[in-house]
């Protein structure tokens, strides 16, 4: 963990489409109709489909592994506050909280660009005990 | 309100192999841009035996379970579930080729009563999930709430 910025650059993703959703319905198996389905969604209280929370924190992951390499997340934790609806654009971004060793702790988030954050994190990232 | 912890039980158990295709699936769907996800030279020069795949991979356990099933199983009502949080445990990281199971227990089964005098449950599911050698690889957990009828 050597020669890096001090934490990943934001990303923002978006407007996220109806597509988006399906394409990670179709890649993880989630078919609850909330998600694809304009007559369920709105039977459930809302206007559309929105977007799974694995899907946000999918992107959350991805943005984090394309920082720091996809072998080094030890922990990483999402809690999902607000869902993310179509047309929303997301902001992906976090801080570096600790480093403790070649262990590094960060927090971070998805905000829409309305101001609502959909989901809240943290993880550490470092080789493994058994790494040279 | 009557509650039997169902803290023990096993819901589910998965197995599957981790598919080049589907790693690029997940990759293009959580724009992942690392490409060791896709291209194998990337992969090798990270030492791996073949893509690497993308953080999000174990999701794909979605596609080798019944939602209906293990949400009646679990004594829950599906249209008052939502999934509050889930944390990942990384041992080591998923490649193309490996074979992968995954049983799910519940580990945390509890009635919380919300400020509004409304019950709440919540349920912390649990799964390891394990290459044909036995090394955990993954271990995952999720939080699911299910809110109460008043």
């Amino acid at each position: 963990m050597t020669a890096r910025t001090p934490a990943p650059a934001p990303r923002r993703v978006g407007p996220i489409t109806q597509t988006d959703i399906v394409r990670f319905a179709g890649a993880g198996g989630d078919f609850n109709p909330l998600h694809h389905d304009q007559a369920r969604a709105r039977a459930a209280g809302f206007e559309a489909p929105i977007a799974m929370g694995q899907f946000t924190a999918g992107l959350l992951a991805a943005w984090l592994t394309d920082w720091c390499g996809v072998e080094n997340p030890r922990i990483f934790e999402v809690r999902f506050t607000a869902p993310l609806r179509i047309d929303d654009v997301v902001d992906l971004s976090g801080r570096v909280t600790g480093i403790d060793g070649r262990t590094i702790a960060l927090d971070f988030a998805a905000t829409t660009t309305t101001g609502t954050t959909v989901v809240t994190g943290r993880a550490t990232v470092g080789p493994t005990a058994t790494d040279p | 309100m009557e509650h039997t912890s169902l803290v023990g039980m096993t819901v589910d158990a998965v197995a599957f192999d981790v598919e080049r295709g589907k790693v690029r699936e997940f990759a293009i769907a959580t724009r992942a841009g690392d490409p060791a996800h896709v291209e194998p030279a990337a992969a090798a020069a990270r030492g791996g035996s073949d893509l690497l795949a993308t953080a999000t991979d174990v999701v794909v356990a979605g596609h080798h379970r019944d939602q209906q099933v293990f949400v009646a199983k679990l004594g829950m009502d599906i249209r008052r579930i939502v999934v509050g949080s889930t944390s990942s445990e990384y041992l080591r990281p998923l490649h193309v080729g490996d074979s992968v199971t995954g049983e799910r227990t519940v580990i945390g089964d509890e009635v919380r009563t919300t400020a509004s005098g409304s019950p709440m449950r919540l349920l912390t599911l649990e799964t390891a999930y394990t290459d044909l050698h036995g090394n955990v690889l993954v271990i995952q957990r999720e939080v699911l709430i299910e809110r109460g009828t008043r």
